[in-house]
Order: C-alpha cells, then sequence, then structure tokens
C-alpha cells in the first residue's frame, strides 16, 4: 500500500477541517473565485483519497468515532464528487459566495461526518452540523427563504429531538453507543425478551420517526415543497441530492448496524413508509403547475423506491437502494442544475417551459433524458436503480407486493414527467435562452453519469455489492 | 461467432448521435447511410443464409458482469424476418417518408434510434435486453409524435406513452417475475424454456396474463387499442410508419416468445384465439365508420394483428411461420399505405375521402401505391400478404377447426370497405379545383422499395421461407 491506511483517514480529517477554514480566510478580503478554487480543490483531494481508499480495501478506526471502511468510503466518494457540483453551481449562482461557502463548508462536514460515523452521537451530531447551516444557506436568497428556513429549521429540530430521545433509550443496551449490534439484553436489568422489550422498541420507532423526517418519507414529509420551493435552486438542489441522501447514509448506519437483530421490528414500519411515500409523491406530483414543487414531490416518490429496498433489508436490497441513491443523485442534481437556471431567467411554472426546446436545444433534451431517467426508462441510470430495488423485493419472496407498488408507481410517475417533456417541446420561440458555463458543466456531468453508468452499470454494481457488504459485515 | 447484428446495432446508434451533429441536408445522407449499411447488412445475411441453407447466428457481448447479464443476440429464420422488415420500413422511411421536409433532423435521429431499438428488440436472446429495447423504442416513437406530429400531437402521444409505459411496467414485472422463478435465474430466453416447466402452475398463469397483457396493449388488441387510432393519426408520416409497421411487431413478436416459453400457454391458447378472433371483427366494424383515410389504414392494423395472434395461438409450424411472414408482409404493406397517404395529404392538403378525389388521374405513383397497398392488406395473390394469410389460416384450421378461418371474415370486411375507398377517392373524377402539390423522386424511390419488396416476397417466398425448417 502507497499510503497507509491511518494516514489517508487524518488527511481526510484534515482536509474536511481545512474546509471550513477556506471561506474564513477568504471572507474579509471577497475572494470569491480564491474560496471557489480552493473548496474545489480540497473536495476534489477528498474524492481522490477516498477512491483511494476503497480500491485500497482501508478499513481503520480513528478515535473511536470515526470508522472509514468501504461503506463510508464509497458514500465519501460520492457525496465529494456530487458537492463538487453543487460547489460549483452555487458559485455561478451567487455574487458573494464566500458567505454562502462559510454555511456550506459547515454542512460539507457535517455529511462527511455522518458518512464515516462510527458512533450513534457522531450521526447525531454530524445530521445536526448538516441541517442547521443548510437552514442559514436557504435564507440567503430566493421567494419566501425565510418562511422555508424556519420551516427547515424547526423540523429538523424535532427530528434531531426525537433521534437523541431514541439514542437515549438505547443506553441501557450499549453503553459504549458505537455502531455495533445491540442485543436484546439489558446490561442494568438483564432483562432479554425482545417482544416485551418496550424501550428497545419505541427506540426503533422514534429512530424511523426521526429519519423519517431526514428522508422525507411520509408522513414526515409536509416541509418539503414549501422548503424545496422556497429555497434557492442550488441549496435544492443540495437538499434532494445530498442531504437526504446523507439521511439514507445514517438510516442504514443504524437500522443495519445498531439494530440489525430486530430486522422483524423495522422492516414492516419501512415498508409501510415506502408504500406511502411512494403513493405520496407520486399522486401529489400529478397535479403541481410549479415545476421545483414537481420535482419536489417527485424526489419524495424517489425516496420510496430506496426505502424499498431498504425495507426488504437483505445484502441485496441494500445494494439495490445504494444504487438508487447514486441515480437520484445525479439525476436530482442535473435537473435542479436546469431550474435554477431557468428561474434565474424567471421561468417557474409549466407554462413557462412552453417551448424551451427551441430557445435552448440543450437544456431541453437533458432535461428530457433526466426526467426520463427518474421516471425509469431504460437504458438510462434510474432504471437500473429501479429494476435492482423492485428486484430486491421480489427476491425476497414475501415482499413481492412491494415491487408491485413500485412498478405501479413508476407507471404513475410517467404521466407527470411526460408533461414536463411535452411542454418544453409545444411550440416555437426565437427567443433564445444562454445558459452559464458553470451550470453547463454541471448538466453536462450529471448527464453523462446518467446515461453511462445507465449503458454500463457494472463498475457501479461491483461497489455497491462491496459497500453493502461492508455495512452487513460489522 | 460473427459480428453483424452487433454491426447493425453499432451502425445504427452511432448514425443516430451523429446526425446530432449535423445540418438537415447532411444529416439526411448520414440517415441514408446509415440505414442503407444496415439494410445492405441484412441483404448480405439474406444471400449467405440462401447459399447456405440454414440462419444461426449467436453473438454476445459483455454488459453487466455483476449479474452475468450481457448483450446476447441470436439470428434465426423468424428474428431475421423481421430484422429485414425493420431495415427496409426504416430506410424507406428516412428516404421518402417526409414530403414536407419538417423537422427532418431530430426525424432522422430518432428513426435510427428507433431502428437501433427495432433490430436489438427482434435479435435479442435475452429478456433484459428485450425490455431495455422495447423502452428505447418506445421513448423514440414518444418524441416523434411529439416533436414532428400534426395538431393534435400533444394529447396523442401522452396517451401513447401512457398506454406503453403502463405496457412495459407489464413487461418488466413479468420479467422480473420469471428470472425469480425460474430455477436457473437467468434472462436467457432458451434457458428459461428449458426451465420454465418447473415454474408452479399459478405463478406461471400470472407470469403469463402479466406478459399477454403487456403485449396486447402494444400490438393492440381489442379492450386495449385506444391509443393506437390517435397516435398512428397524429404521428408524422415516418412515425405512423414505424409506430404501425414495426412498434407493433414489438408485441406480436412478445406473444411469440411466451406462447414458445412458458408452458401454460397450451391451455390458455384457445380463450386468447377468440379474443384475438373477435378483435379483428370488431376492428373491421369500427374501420368502416371511418373517413379519415389515415385512420382506416390505423384501424386495420387492428384487423391484421388480431390475425396474427390468431396464428401465433394456434401453436404450429404453419402458424407461427404464418404469424412471422403476416408480420413481414403487414410491416411492409403498411409503410407503404402510410407513405401514400401522407403523400396524399401533402398532395391534396387532405386525407377525407369525402373531399379528396381522383387521385388516379391527378398523382398516379401515389394512388397506384395505395392501391397496390390494398392488395398487399387484404392478400391478393402474388403480394407477400397472400403468402401469409394461406399460412395463417392452414395453421389456424389445423389447431381449431373450421372456427379458425373465422377472422378470415374481418379480413373480407376490411378489403370490400377498401375497394370503395379506392373507387371514390381514387378512381372517380378528379375535382378540378383542387391545389396540387407535386412529391419527388425520393418519395417515389419509397414506393418502390416498399412495393417492390412487397412483390418480391410475394412472388418469391422460398427467399426467407427456404432456410427455415417449415
Amino acid at each position: 500500500m502507497l499510503i497507509g491506511p491511518f494516514y489517508v483517514a487524518h488527511a481526510i480529517i484534515v482536509l474536511m477541517l481545512a474546509l471550513i477554514i477556506v471561506p474564513l480566510a477568504t471572507i474579509p478580503r471577497k475572494l470569491s473565485y480564491a474560496a471557489f478554487l480552493a473548496s474545489s480543490a480540497l473536495l476534489a483531494l477528498i474524492l481522490l483519497l477516498s477512491i483511494y481508499a476503497f480500491l485500497a480495501g482501508v478499513d481503520v478506526t480513528v478515535f473511536t468515532i470515526f470508522h472509514l471502511y468501504s461503506f463510508s468510503e464509497f458514500f465519501l466518494g460520492l457525496f465529494a464528487f456530487a458537492l463538487l457540483l453543487i460547489n460549483a453551481l452555487s458559485y455561478e449562482h451567487y455574487p458573494n459566495f464566500t458567505r454562502f461557502l462559510l454555511f456550506f463548508s459547515f454542512a460539507i462536514v457535517g455529511m462527511f461526518v455522518v458518512a464515516m460515523a462510527n458512533s450513534l452521537v457522531t450521526i447525531l451530531l454530524g445530521l445536526e452540523l448538516m441541517t442547521l447551516p443548510t437552514a442559514f444557506m436557504i435564507m440567503t436568497s430566493g421567494r419566501h427563504h425565510i418562511e422555508a428556513a424556519v420551516k427547515l429549521f424547526i423540523l429538523s429540530a424535532i427530528a434531531i429531538g426525537a433521534l437523541s430521545f431514541a439514542i437515549a433509550l438505547l443506553f441501557p443496551y450499549d453503553l459504549q453507543l458505537t455502531l455495533s449490534p445491540v442485543s436484546a439484553i439489558s446490561l442494568f436489568t438483564g432483562a432479554t425478551a425482545a417482544s416485551g422489550n418496550y424501550l428497545l422498541i419505541l427506540s426503533i420507532i422514534l429512530v424511523a420517526a426521526a429519519m423519517g423526517f431526514e428522508v422525507a418519507a411520509f408522513p414526515f414529509n409536509l416541509w418539503v415543497p414549501d422548503v424545496y420551493q422556497g429555497a434557492p435552486g442550488n441549496v435544492t438542489a443540495l437538499l434532494a441530492g445530498i442531504n437526504k441522501k446523507v439521511a439514507f447514509v445514517a438510516l442504514m448506519e443504524i437500522f443495519f448496524v445498531v439494530f440489525i437483530q430486530f430486522k422483524p421490528i423495522f422492516s414492516p414500519i419501512l415498508v409501510l413508509l415506502s408504500i406511502a411515500t411512494m403513493f405520496y409523491g407520486n399522486i401529489l406530483a400529478l397535479v403541481q403547475t410549479n415545476v421545483k414543487r414537481l420535482l419536489a414531490y417527485s424526489s419524495i416518490s424517489q425516496a420510496g423506491y430506496i426505502l424499498i429496498g431498504l425495507a426488504v433489508a437483505t445484502q441485496f436490497g441494500i445494494e439495490a437502494s445504494i444504487l438508487q441513491i447514486v441515480a437520484h443523485l445525479f439525476m436530482v442534481i442535473g435537473a435542479f442544475a436546469i431550474v435554477l437556471w431557468l428561474e434565474s431567467n424567471n421561468l417557474r411554472t409549466l407554462d413557462d417551459y412552453n417551448a424551451l426546446g427551441s430557445r435552448n436545444r440543450f437544456a431541453a433534451i437533458s432535461l428530457a433524458i433526466l426526467m426520463l431517467s427518474m421516471a425509469g426508462v431504460p437504458p438510462l441510470i434510474g432504471f437500473i436503480g429501479k429494476f435492482l430495488v423492485f428486484s430486491s423485493a421480489i427476491d425476497s419472496q414475501t415482499l413481492l407486493y412491494l415491487a408491485v407498488f413500485g412498478i405501479i408507481n413508476s407507471f404513475i410517475s410517467i404521466y407527470y414527467y411526460a408533461k414536463v417533456i411535452d411542454r418544453m417541446y409545444s411550440g416555437k420561440s426565437h427567443d433564445m435562452l444562454a445558459m452559464g458555463k458553470y451550470t453547463y458543466a454541471v448538466v453536462v456531468i450529471a448527464l453523462a453519469a446518467t446515461i453511462l453508468l445507465g449503458l454500463y452499470p457494472g463498475p457501479l454494481i461491483s461497489a455497491a455489492t462491496v459497500a453493502s457488504k461492508a455495512l452487513l459485515a460489522i | 461467432m460473427t459480428i453483424l447484428i452487433g454491426l447493425m446495432l453499432l451502425v445504427s446508434a452511432l448514425a443516430s448521435v451523429f446526425i446530432l451533429a449535423l445540418d438537415s441536408k447532411l444529416s439526411k445522407r448520414l440517415a441514408i447511410a446509415g440505414s442503407g449499411i444496415v439494410l445492405a447488412i441484412a441483404i448480405l445475411i439474406l444471400v449467405s443464409s440462401l447459399l447456405q441453407g440454414s440462419l444461426s447466428m449467436n453473438e454476445s457481448y459483455p454488459y453487466i458482469n455483476a449479474f452475468n447479464i450481457s448483450l446476447q443476440l441470436q439470428m434465426t429464420p423468424i428474428n431475421f424476418i423481421l430484422v429485414l422488415m425493420t431495415a427496409i420500413v426504416a430506410f424507406a422511411a428516412i428516404l421518402s417518408g417526409n414530403p414536407e421536409r419538417a423537422g427532418v433532423k431530430t426525424a432522422n435521429t430518432l428513426i435510427m434510434l428507433f431502428e437501433f431499438s427495432a433490430i436489438g428488440l427482434f435479435t435479442s436472446a435475452n429478456l433484459f435486453i428485450f425490455f431495455i429495447f422495447w423502452d428505447i423504442g418506445v421513448i423514440a416513437l414518444f418524441f416523434m409524435i411529439n416533436v414532428l406530429g400534426s395538431a393534435n400531437r400533444r394529447y396523442a402521444s401522452i396517451k401513447f406513452i401512457i398506454y406503453e409505459i403502463f405496457a412495459s411496467s407489464l413487461l418488466l414485472l413479468g420479467i422480473m417475475m420469471i428470472y425469480f422463478y425460474t430455477p436457473v435465474h437467468s434472462f436467457n430466453i432458451s434457458s428459461i424454456t428449458a426451465a420454465a416447466s418447473s415454474i408452479p402452475q399459478s405463478t406461471q398463469e400470472l407470469i403469463f396474463i402479466l406478459l399477454f397483457a403487456a403485449f396486447a396493449v402494444n400490438m393492440p388488441l381489442f379492450p386495449v387499442h385506444f391509443w393506437l387510432p390517435d397516435a398512428h393519426t397524429e404521428a408524422s408520416t415516418q412515425g405512423s410508419m414505424l409506430l404501425s409497421g414495426v412498434l407493433t411487431k414489438f408485441g406480436a413478436y412478445g406473444m411469440l416468445l411466451i406462447f414458445t416459453m412458458l408452458p401454460i400457454a397450451n391451455k390458455l391458447a384457445v380463450p386468447i384465439a377468440v379474443l384475438a378472433g373477435f378483435s379483428t371483427i370488431y376492428a373491421a366494424f369500427v374501420t368502416m365508420m371511418q373517413h379519415d383515410i389515415k385512420r382506416v389504414i390505423a384501424y386495420t392494423t387492428i384487423i391484421d394483428m388480431g390475425i396474427i395472434l390468431v396464428a401465433i395461438a394456434a401453436m404450429n409450424a404453419f402458424g407461427t411461420y404464418g404469424a412471422v411472414y403476416a408480420m413481414f408482409a403487414h410491416g411492409v404493406t403498411i409503410a407503404l399505405m402510410f407513405l401514400s397517404v401522407g403523400c396524399l395529404h401533402h398532395i391534396f392538403g387532405s386525407r377525407d375521402m369525402k373531399v379528396v378525389k381522383g387521385v388516379v388521374s391527378k398523382a398516379a405513383s401515389t394512388g397506384y401505391s395505395f392501391i397496390m397497398g390494398v392488395f398487399g392488406i387484404t392478400g391478393v395473390p402474388l403480394t407477400a400478404g397472400f403468402i401469409a394469410d394461406v399460412l395463417i389460416f392452414i395453421g389456424a384450421i389445423q389447431a381449431f377447426g373450421l372456427a379458425g378461418a373465422l377472422p378470415l371474415v374481418g379480413l373480407l370486411m376490411i378489403g370490400a370497405f377498401f375497394y370503395l375507398v379506392v373507387n371514390r377517392s381514387f378512381m372517380m373524377t378528379k375535382d378540378p379545383s383542387q391545389p396540387i402539390e407535386y412529391i419527388g423522386m425520393e418519395e417515389k424511390a419509397g414506393y418502390a422499395i416498399l412495393m417492390g419488396s412487397m412483390l418480391l416476397f410475394g412472388i418469391f417466398p422460398f427467399l426467407l421461407l427456404g432456410f427455415s425448417n417449415l
């Protein structure tokens, strides 16, 4: 091995801290471009290091609160890559980028902390560190941004409260609160029966509720459309593309490591959440006229698809969910990049999207492909994700109906995606729209990922297999 | 191990991408070259298999190694007949299907993309890639209708995509169930066929019904055919040629697959044949209510697809080859008819049989092409449709007794109605007040290609059936 595992882990942590220093150093002198370059470079370094660590199979625990292993390395790399895209989008969007970066860098650290967490407290800390700055980021600009920020702040505070309570309830069973399987034996009273162990069950339910807020599962997702619509587009892309995925990582870490012995208890909860979320998101998306709201509901339904794989709770199910997470991340960042750019040109509703095909050909084709991918049309990556998720449900033998519900939803969703595409190609207009170069680059990268990973998903699936096996091996 | 099928796919995919980068004139040349190469490869395969007296090609390219899915392609006589039909129709559509010269670049990209998907689908030896090609084809035609169609295209295209995605959802579910319920856990069609009898009866029935429903929507069959008239009428000429000529064959080919793959089909063959026969007669009655000529042709698709399904449900060699031959004949013939109606619309500005008069005297080539198409659809001897009908009804009578010949009634009715159309709009004296536009050589070349292949394979059926083991 070229670099020792110990150094890799420390290097990543140091780079994370350096990210926080970047805005502090650049704010007084308003060095936006320098801040952008520095933060991008740091993210790129983290990306490279995590790829290296993943390929080398690094498995190391740092300070007992961080654990760097295949699963966390996979998501570190994924988030770093996605954050590079968001960083570029934000730089183009804000005249004063450094002020944004001040909050953004903290949120980034929170995301990485969750991905590398080795204890429940670390997860709690990471989630808090991610969500609070996001609320501030929403406040920087956008329509109805104060309302959106306050909603996100209050609801995430409730979620964090529920999560802390759940962790506190676990204390009798695991004094260390590390990410390791808890057994039903209370260390204080010696009670053993899982069915009678109400503290544990309550803890599971509270975790499910808290995570339901974070991943926007029905019925905890009423904040999503308002916040997504109110926030500036790049923050919406961040929320939908990365924040929710971080919450999924936390969910996987808690359920599949800590509560792995209680699969019969948490699996039905996830099944219910998944079905309700898919139907809620898709049915409400049908009637939306604001594109951002439409995408918000669509990403709610996508969260439902991800939950299918987690509800199945097998290694294949987790692998499928990871793939769907990757798929949705790229699709939604690409789509919101286009929506953000159109929003800055005052195009918000479906009616505004009329004739987009003749106003900017590239944007229309890209948005059409991204939406088809979200609808699960092969050979795009959205199809691969959905295919694996539904396959995992059928493979489990008992949850066949989840696949049926998933496919029904996937069918419902084609209507509103086709509606957007239809709008873009209706009518002609000679009023051209030019796209900024960073937005263009982000869209190209998201589009390339959507198409290429869909055409040739082999390496990604292998990586997801490694990550899911590593998670279950703890 | 050959590379010819892969080459066809590669050429059409590359052409589809590169057309986007060119201007409309060059794009048409590239599209003609691309589809011409595909057609040339198909003819090469035809000639070489005629010389060898047999045809069996298998190709495999890596795809998703993690799940043991590879791009497995096969070419048996059945696959080949459909591929040849696709190549002919796509070439003719690119060459001639656009008398208005509107949206040339978009149209050519989408046609090449559709050709890619159709060839892939008809040659796939693997249900997973079958599904992938299916959806690519559907999406390509969705854009074809939505972007290039006529006035009511948006309604028609959304209706089309809803029906088709419904079908493909059922298809996906069925395919995944096959994968997980066969003991071998494979998508490969031949290994599923070998292992299918070990799937429990009830599961098999469920899978069969899912797939049958999916293919029935696509074919289309009586209760789920409502997308077809709108989609065909609103699509551009090229769109209708591909929709009716090739896309409906996706479902028919799928039917052929499930009937050979799942043993449960034996039990369900008779009810399905009854449904198909009813669909034929029903569509014949509906057709006679139409006065838009394009809509008339659209409805004849339902009639012919019903007959094809009767032949498939017969489950014997005559029925199967009759069905495949009918798919070929119908694809070529219906493309010819849609092409001539498209030109008719361009020439006269209308497709209403009450308005259009004297086509033969004013636009002779278009008029005669349409009449040849009518001959082909109704199965007049020397057209490919005749060979197909003979094979089909021998097979159907073998399987179902004389009742198997009942769908002929639908064909007869539609034949009679068509002669009325021809008499009214084509032969009757012209209306001198109608303005006239002329069509170019390219359209006439398209007529020649489609009419030529219709007659060639009608007069010399051994060209396609010679190397099969009928």
